[in-house]
């Protein structure tokens, strides 16, 4: 027995593992969507158009939801066209929606009879399940600044350091968030195809209600939302870090992952 | 300390009974069946054991352990093989990778050897791998880590004769060897082949507990006659005789003494003459109401024969004539106990 991995290390690195190949492939589409919307802007900005001026008219729930602050310097229009949407929506949605599979899809496919066969504690199936996503988080917020970064010189712009890392770094607990909602998700739910679909469209319905209430008197009332706590055009335009938010994501993240052991522990496996 | 001890073990999916009241006790180094046909609970009553499903009253324990305590039941399955019926395993992994992850979690102490002994190709993506393939990658899971205690759902479903036969050999090895096993089947041939007792799961209940040689020596004789004269259905119609067909052969099941049978015999002529035991069907026949679990019914004779390993039964009476088999070798686990 001392000889054989903690079960929640075994299950977590077969996880990732078997998700490597998905993991690069992901990785790779994300850094050509980034590169692709660099290429644009250097025509953009020549352009002469007033593109501040432009985006002041849109609705402000609109502006909120999508940060727009600024297009028209790098900082902003990496913010806004890239990580806004991409980083902030798209991952997240994703690795919900990737995570609210985990637990739910391998009860369903009987995957989960064998996996607790072996003397291993359901804790331990939450917990391994959980780190087993933590690599593409990292894998995802480690490639692409070093693309961000070399995509802005080559487009013949510069842009600091500090800003480029700064909004990875914060990224990370809110993406973890983002699992841990799918996981907690994927305990509660016991159909895999309906897990899926209630962490993604739960985490885009926070998303939302986030967007509409900072418009509204009720702007503390979004700070349900994983959402409200990483603000990716803050940090690129402005080079505020919101180390609070950081910790408030994560501490959600803890707390969701406690909540997924907690519910699983002597759940049915309805195989 | 029993290897199993069910008591009243109860478990409902909200208002739909999966197993009610089921008690029994697998002993150390017994070899238990469950039989049923599919929806009887064997499934529920396995999974319910395991933890995977919390009973709705009852208890039970697995070597000693509480088995609806999480850690009495972690610790329990330290020495715990089980073989799901329909094993969910990664596709899109190969059988190594799997194997891998399974030993880091359970142990490998003869997992080389096993995979040898069943020739499985480890490098193999699973989802590539035949139906037989797959269930022996489950089979060397369950079985690597030299458990105590075996829990075997329907076991060899998906597997050809050979095989049957070689995972026979297998657990009766380990059975040698001090397991305990608990095995479910909807095909008696199977059980009967392997296990010392057989419970009846009728409807999630326990039906019966028997032992397999009570029923063998319960069931009587199969007797299959042909003879010169014209018949008269009415000269076997007798005390002792049952489940009586009369055609160009006539045969029935004898419940009676020898030379009963034999003093019926006299007045005729035989061109053909066969007793077996009667195969563990008829014996089982109460307790389904006439439905038989399995598929077909091996006490109708000559269907399917060679098709699969453990349903080759009266080959030997058919063709040679005026053979008077007896014993075991016919009774229709022929694949199993020698």
């Amino acid at each position: 027995m001392s000889d054989r991995t903690a079960p929640w290390l075994a299950i977590a690195r077969y996880e990732a593992a078997g998700g490597a190949r998905g993991s690069v492939v992901l990785t790779g589409l994300l850094s050509g969507f980034l590169l692709l919307f660099l290429a644009f802007f250097p025509s953009m900005s020549s352009a002469g158009i007033d593109l501040d001026a432009y985006v002041e008219s849109f609705p402000p729930a609109f502006q909120e939801a999508f940060g727009i602050m600024s297009i028209s310097t790098i900082e902003g229009f990496l913010a806004v066209e890239f990580y806004q949407f991409a980083w902030l929506l798209m991952v997240g949605l994703y690795l919900a929606y990737l995570s609210g599979g985990t637990i739910a899809g391998d009860v369903t496919s009987g995957r989960m009879d064998l996996t607790l066969s072996a003397p291993v504690a359901r804790r331990d199936v939450v917990l391994g399940r959980f780190l087993g996503l933590v690599p593409l988080v990292l894998l995802l917020n480690a490639v692409l600044p070093v693309v961000a970064y070399v995509g802005v010189l080559a487009v013949g712009e510069t842009i600091g350091v500090e800003r480029l890392v700064a909004v990875h770094v914060l990224a990370v607990p809110y993406h973890l968030c983002c699992v841990a909602l799918g996981i907690a998700v994927s305990t509660l739910v016991s159909r895999a195809g309906v897990a899926q679909r209630v962490a993604l469209g739960g985490l885009f319905a926070l998303f939302m209600f986030d967007s509409l209430a900072a418009s509204s008197e009720y702007d503390w009332a979004g700070s349900i939302s994983p959402t409200a706590h990483y603000d990716p055009s803050v940090v690129l335009v402005n080079a505020e870090y919101d180390a609070v938010g950081a910790a408030v994501l994560l501490a959600v993240t803890a707390a969701l992952v406690l909540l997924a052991m907690l519910r699983f522990r002597r759940v049915d496996l309805a195989g | 300390m029993p290897a199993i001890e069910c008591r009243s073990l109860t478990k409902y999916y909200g208002g739909v009974r999966g197993i009610e009241d089921v008690s029994f006790t697998v002993e150390d180094g017994e070899v238990f069946g469950f039989l049923g046909p599919n929806g009887a609970g064997k499934t529920t009553a396995i999974r319910t054991l395991l933890g995977f499903l919390s009973p709705t009253s009852g208890r039970a324990t697995l070597l000693g352990h509480d088995a609806t305590d999480p850690s009495e039941s972690r610790a329990a399955r330290e020495r715990i093989g089980y073989l799901p019926s329909d094993p969910g395993l990664d596709t899109d992994r190969t059988a190594e990778a799997f194997l891998d992850h399974q030993a880091a979690l359970r142990g490998s102490e003869s997992r080389k050897a096993l995979v040898v002994r069943f020739g499985l190709d480890e490098s193999r993506r699973i989802g590539d791998l035949s139906r037989g393939n797959r269930q022996k990658v489950a089979l060397v899971a369950a079985f690597m880590h030299d458990p105590d205690l075996l829990l075997l759902d329907e076991p060899t479903s998906g597997l050809d004769p050979l095989l049957q036969e070689e995972f026979a050999a297998l657990v009766r090895e380990r059975v040698d060897d001090g397991a305990s096993v608990l095995l479910s089947s909807h095909v008696l041939g199977e059980v009967a082949a392997l296990c010392d007792r057989v419970g009846v799961l009728r409807e999630g209940r326990l039906a019966a507990v028997e032992s397999v040689e009570d029923l063998r020596s319960r069931g009587g004789k199969q007797v299959r006659v042909r003879v010169a004269e014209d018949l008269d259905r009415d000269v076997f119609e007798v005390r002792g005789a049952m489940n009586l067909r009369v055609g160009e052969t006539v045969s029935f099941t004898w419940t009676g003494e020898y030379d009963a049978l034999i003093d019926l015999l006299d007045g005729f002529t035989i061109h053909d003459l066969e007793v077996i035991d009667a195969p563990l069907e008829e014996a089982f026949m109460t307790f389904y109401d006439g439905d038989v679990p399995g598929p077909g019914r091996r006490g109708e004779g000559r269907e399917d024969r060679g098709a699969s390993g453990i349903r080759r039964t009266h080959e030997a009476g058919e063709t040679e004539p005026s053979t008077l088999v007896t014993g075991t070798e016919a009774d229709g686990v022929d694949g199993g106990k020698r």
